[in-house]
């Protein structure tokens, strides 16, 4: 079970790393300190401190554990091929939250959906779903290049699925762009309070892979990667993937 | 072990770098043992000052009710936030979970600093709310509308919550994959500690259910500071949407607190018993998972008087009292672990008898909780707080502050026994009787919760009284114990590698404290090993 | 196994039988509270002083009397284990069980609001009651004829607070977009006092008034004073409340 039966022979010594604190601290300057500036204190500085900092030593922090993470062998290997999942039962959780707050105010109503909403394009969710099919396929195949040890081809897909993951945030910034101008704004009813927190929610893990890739495809042009981290962020991407059938499914259509 | 490499020259690095910026399970076990405990001081003062206003009727201490509102938020929040989850699952988990499988660190260290470390930035963001104008007075609960319409910053709140959810759930992938994947060669589930079940067991809690807590107080922000209309009823939304997601979550998290405490507990009474765990399938099948199974089925018994439907509120009614099957038996697990033991005292054990005093009268009073037509009267008054600070601020705190005592010399080669710590263990107990008892009394008369002032009950003010006296005791007792652990830490007797002559690995094969990869030899055990393997015939 | 069908198949016909006797006479759900929380409480301390008793004698009794000295129980074989988790489980279901059909009974006695019972509507405010009776007489306390059940329909404008009625033994929530109810019969001439039971803000602990059950015919006289009074002013009296951060966000 302890792969390292090896590891009594090494001399012991204690393991440090300053990448999870920085990241850490990334994320409390970036979210609630920019935050709270923004929408509480309406303090433009504060604001714009609270971000920079936040994003530098979040920066900073993903490349030094990336870094780390294809130099240093783990403790035991393929752990996160079950970590993962494990991770993702989490996040279906949350989601469930999400759809059954909408489904309650949904069927709470006499009409739906309710006074104030336009008529919003059933093209443009379908146009996403379309894009994101691909971009989960082309990521599949990428990493089916990887095993065979075609790393140029990998980065080529790769590269392909950042660009079809943008597209498709693109597509939202569009969409979101086009109802905001028509009025239709997160407190204009519970249909709008609905559609930009599920859809605004399932777009920040588009985001969130984005990145995920990117972490990957910087090294991986340098000629690092690593098998685990690989998978991992393919599977994170297929749940992105399959969790917006559910989104647009029930969003847009149902 | 990983390799240094990115870190050169680790045989030079300095030792604050090697604690701050550790990876090792046990440094970051002893960081949110830091962590945590400050959190209890800062909240314990708080309950200090709570009880000083209550001492009398009218306004004492504070300047207005909010004021008061916001430290009782801080009180609620940090202590069961900050001080037992982390303590429970931070602490004790972290330091000992590996040991006790013989893993030489958690499945992925740098996860668990950052774990860590987010549990530091929430506390440091609770704090920040002592200082900041209009700081939170919603109540750890944190009900909408109030907490919406409130001029407070209830932002804090939410994003307090958010650290320390995605701290939990990550602690939570990591613990799992460690017990699943790194337990020494031989190690079967039949021969786990108990403690090591109740961890696994709470963190599938926390997996499962912390994730509908973050939607409850995400939605919470969203209608605060962008304006939608989940909890607005004038909009179609729904005020108690919000309650059902939070009690979904939060009665589960109380048995985050309550498993891990009686694994601690399990592991005094068996090391000092010299005894087996008594009918160890059934505590942990019927016991651990029964109460795992029906945690998140009962949640409505925090909504009885919120106009629930009736067929809710008698459906949750009868799985709530039905709590009582599992713990039950678990319970019976510790009395029979009792039963022809051979009994050592010592200040771990003195906790642990406590423990089993208290885990009687804080479970037993939830039982009239659990009927709706008793918590008609009941809900919402100190009856509700004495039976949740019995059960959860006593039984689990002590639980925590016995495993400190049991483990103390495994982390720092010294024992913490002696005058002091009697002498503390007293204080507190009596201290926390003194308190708790009045509230209990007048609390089925009907004294309310969460009141600063009581005008219209001035009846109640010698059992105030009473308390809040009481609270002094506790606080000498505590100021007490911690100088013991800070004197123990450096000066306290020395302790030989097993000091209780304990079965289970941490104690027969580690050093004290334990070096970086916790064995010098790889441990291997057969299939008659068990951590509980006294009586050899 | 049987023993556990058994207990279940008891606990429900119980659990009906009780519900059916419970129709018919006017119930009293205070005097209901008192017994329920007297067999509860029974219930309880049997179950806590056996375990007590256990705890202490074997915790004297099984003191060690040398360090080297260890346990003595036996592993469990099968049958016993297995026993000593069914039959106390089917111990425990029971007296749950049993619990739980007391307490259904009396909750339908809280539920079953009487027929002849008079409407009150209740609005909860920061920070204050507000009653309105059916004639439209609004005031700023409840007052109730001697022997009348009363039904309170209840809702609030702000945020949620609660109508806990501690001498009537009753309390429910009050909030913004629903309406919930409790009834209460005073069968004796009192005055007592409802307070708010759900936090609400800064005079959370301040929000209550009095409760008063009256004769009929003094219930009468003060019904049409307080139509004809206008000096209770509801802007005035809000206006004599703590200045909070609350009042001047909204
Ligand atoms: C660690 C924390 C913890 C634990 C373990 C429990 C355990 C239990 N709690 Fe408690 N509870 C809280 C923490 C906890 N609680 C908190 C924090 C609140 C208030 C939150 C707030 O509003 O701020 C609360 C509130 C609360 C309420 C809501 C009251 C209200 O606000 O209106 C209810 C109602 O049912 C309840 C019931 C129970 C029950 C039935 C158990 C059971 O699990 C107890 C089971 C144990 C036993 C029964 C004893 C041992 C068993 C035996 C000896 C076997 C034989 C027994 C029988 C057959 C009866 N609790
Ligand atoms: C783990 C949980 C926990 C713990 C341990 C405690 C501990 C205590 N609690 Fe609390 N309490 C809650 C959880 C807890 N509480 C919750 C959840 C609420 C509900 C909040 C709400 O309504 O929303 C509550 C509410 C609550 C109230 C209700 C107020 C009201 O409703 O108006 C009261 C009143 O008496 C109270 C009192 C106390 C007291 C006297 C202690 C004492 O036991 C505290 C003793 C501790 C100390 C005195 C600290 C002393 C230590 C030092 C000074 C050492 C210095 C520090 C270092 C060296 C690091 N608590
Ligand atoms: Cu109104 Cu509390
Ligand atoms: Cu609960």
């Amino acid at each position: 079970m302890n792969t390292d039966a090896h590891a009594s022979a090494h001399a012991h010594h204690w393991e440090w790393s300053w990448a999870p604190m920085a990241v850490v601290a990334g994320v409390f300057f970036l979210v609630p300190i920019a935050f709270s500036g923004f929408f509480v204190y309406e303090n433009t500085l504060m604001t714009a401190v609270g971000a920079g900092v936040g994003v530098i030593l979040i920066l900073a922090g993903v490349a030094k554990w990336v870094d780390e993470g294809l130099t240093q062998v783990p403790l035991i290997s393929g752990v996160a091929n079950i970590g993962l999942p494990i991770f993702i039962l989490s996040e279906i959780f949350i989601f469930l939250s999400l759809f059954a707050s909408y489904w309650l105010m949904r069927l709470g109503v006499d009409s739906w959906p309710p006074a104030g909403t336009p008529e919003i394009s059933k093209t443009i969710p379908l146009i996403m779903t379309v894009i994101l099919v691909s971009s989960s396929l082309t990521m599949h195949h990428a990493e089916a290049k990887l095993d065979h040890g075609d790393r140029s081809a990998f980065n080529k897909w790769l590269i392909i699925t950042i660009v079809l993951g943008t597209v498709f945030l693109g597509f939202t910034a569009y969409e979101y762009n086009h109802l905001i101008s028509v009025g239709f704004i997160p407190s204009t009813n519970i249909y709008s309070t609905a559609f930009y927190s599920i859809t605004g929610f399932h777009a920040s893990h588009v985001f969130v892979g984005l990145g995920a890739f990117i972490a990957v495809l910087l090294p991986s042009l340098g000629g690092r990667t690593n098998k685990t981290f690989v998978t991992c962020v393919s599977v994170y991407w297929h749940f992105v993937d399959v969790v917006w059938f559910f989104v647009a499914s029930q969003v847009y259509f149902w | 072990m990983n390799t240094p490499s990115a870190t050169a020259g680790h045989a030079a690095t300095p030792a604050w770098k090697e604690w701050l910026y550790t990876t090792d399970h046990k440094r970051i076990g002893v960081l949110y043992l830091i962590g945590s405990m400050a959190a209890f001081g800062v909240a314990g003062l708080m309950a200090i000052i709570i009880r000083l206003e209550q001492m009398d009727v009218g306004m004492q201490y504070i300047s207005s009710g909010t004021q008061y509102n916001g430290f009782l938020y801080f009180h609620g929040a940090a202590m069961i936030l900050a001080f037992l989850i982390p303590g429970l699952t931070g602490f004790a988990a972290n330091y000992f979970l590996p040991l006790m499988i013989a893993a030489r660190d958690v499945a992925v260290p740098r996860i668990n600093a950052f774990s860590v470390w987010l549990f530091y930035f929430a506390i440091v963001l609770a704090l920040l709310s002592f200082v900041i104008p209009d700081a939170p007075d919603i109540m750890w609960t944190g009900y909408p509308p109030y907490s919406i319409t409130t001029a407070a910053n209830t932002s804090f709140y939410v994003f307090t919550v958010h650290l320390l959810g995605f701290s939990s759930i990550l602690g939570a992938v990591n613990f799992l994959v460690t017990v699943i994947y790194m337990r020494a060669p031989g190690i079967g589930w039949n021969q786990l500690n108990i403690f090591t079940w109740t961890t696994i067991a709470a963190f599938v809690l926390q997996l499962i259910f912390i994730p509908v807590l973050a939607a409850a107080v995400t939605l919470l922000l969203f209608d605060k500071y962008l304006g939608t209309h989940f909890y607005d009823p004038a909009a179609g939304g729904d005020v108690l949407l919000y309650q059902n997601l939070f009690w979904f979550y939060s009665h589960p998290a109380v048995y985050v607190i309550f498993l891990p405490a009686v694994g601690i507990l399990f592991e005094i009474l068996t090391t000092m018993c010299k005894n087996q765990v008594f009918n160890y399938k059934a505590a942990v099948y019927a016991g651990i998972w029964g109460i795992v199974g029906i945690a998140g089925i009962v949640w409505i018994h925090h909504l009885y008087v919120t106009g629930m439907p009736d067929w809710l509120r008698l459906g949750h009614m009868v799985t709530t009292l039905l709590i009582s099957v599992p713990v039950g038996i678990l319970t019976l697990s510790m009395w029979g672990t009792l039963y022809k033991s051979a009994i050592t005292y010592n200040t771990a054990m003195m906790y642990a008898v406590a423990c089993l005093y208290l885990i009687l009268i804080g479970g037993l009073t939830g039982i009239p909780l659990a009927l709706p037509s008793l918590t008609i009267h009941l809900s919402e008054t100190a009856f509700v707080m004495a039976h949740f600070h019995f059960i959860m601020a006593l039984f689990a705190a002590f639980a925590l502050f016995g495993g400190i005592y049991y483990w103390f010399p495994k982390m720092t080669g010294r024992y913490a026994d002696g005058g002091l710590a009697t002498t503390s263990f007293w204080l507190n107990f009596i201290g926390v009787n003194v308190t708790f008892i009045p509230l209990f009394i007048i609390g089925v008369e009907g004294m309310p919760r969460r009141y600063w002032d009581y005008q219209m009950f001035p009846q109640f003010d010698g059992m105030h009284e009473i308390a809040t006296y009481g609270s002094f005791i506790v606080a000498a007792g505590m100021l007490l114990q911690f100088a013991n652990f800070i004197y123990a830490a450096v000066a306290g007797k020395k302790a030989p590698l097993n000091p209780w002559n304990s079965q289970s690995l941490e104690w027969t094969h580690t050093q004290s404290p334990p070096g970086p990869g916790n064995f010098i030899d790889d441990v291997v055990v057969d299939e008659n090993w068990s951590p509980y393997n006294y009586n050899k015939d | 196994m049987r023993l556990l069908t058994a207990t279940i198949t008891m606990a429900t016909t119980a659990m009906l039988s009780t519900q059916a006797f419970a129709e018919g006479n006017l119930a009293n759900p205070p005097a209901a509270w008192e017994e329920l929380w007297n067999t509860v409480m029974l219930d309880i301390t049997i179950i806590g002083v056996i375990l007590a008793v256990a705890a202490v004698w074997m915790l004297f009794k099984f003191k060690a009397t040398s360090p080297e000295q260890v346990g003595t129980a036996k592993k469990l074989t099968a049958v016993q284990a297995i026993s000593w988790a069914l039959i106390p489980a089917a111990i425990f279901m029971a007296d749950d069980f049993y619990l739980a059909a007391k307490g259904w009974t009396v909750w339908n006695d809280y539920r079953r609001v009487p027929e002849n019972a008079m409407e009150v509507k209740v609005t909860g405010y920061q920070w204050y009651w507000e009653f309105e009776y059916e004639d439209g007489t609004v005031t700023d306390e409840l007052v109730m004829p001697v022997g009348q059940p009363v039904v309170l329909r209840m809702t609030a404008e702000d945020v949620i607070h609660d109508f806990g009625l501690p001498h009537y033994r009753v309390k429910e929530d009050v909030m913004p977009g629903r309406i919930t109810y409790i009834w209460i019969n005073p069968i004796e001439a009192n005055e007592t006092i409802v307070q708010c039971a759900e936090f609400c803000g800064d005079a959370h602990s301040d929000m209550w008034t009095s409760v008063r059950a009256v004769p009929q015919a003094e219930f009468d006289a003060w019904l049409s004073a307080s139509a004809e009074e206008s000096d209770f002013d509801i802007d005035e009296w809000k206006a004599s409340w703590t200045k909070s951060q609350m009042t001047a966000a909204r």
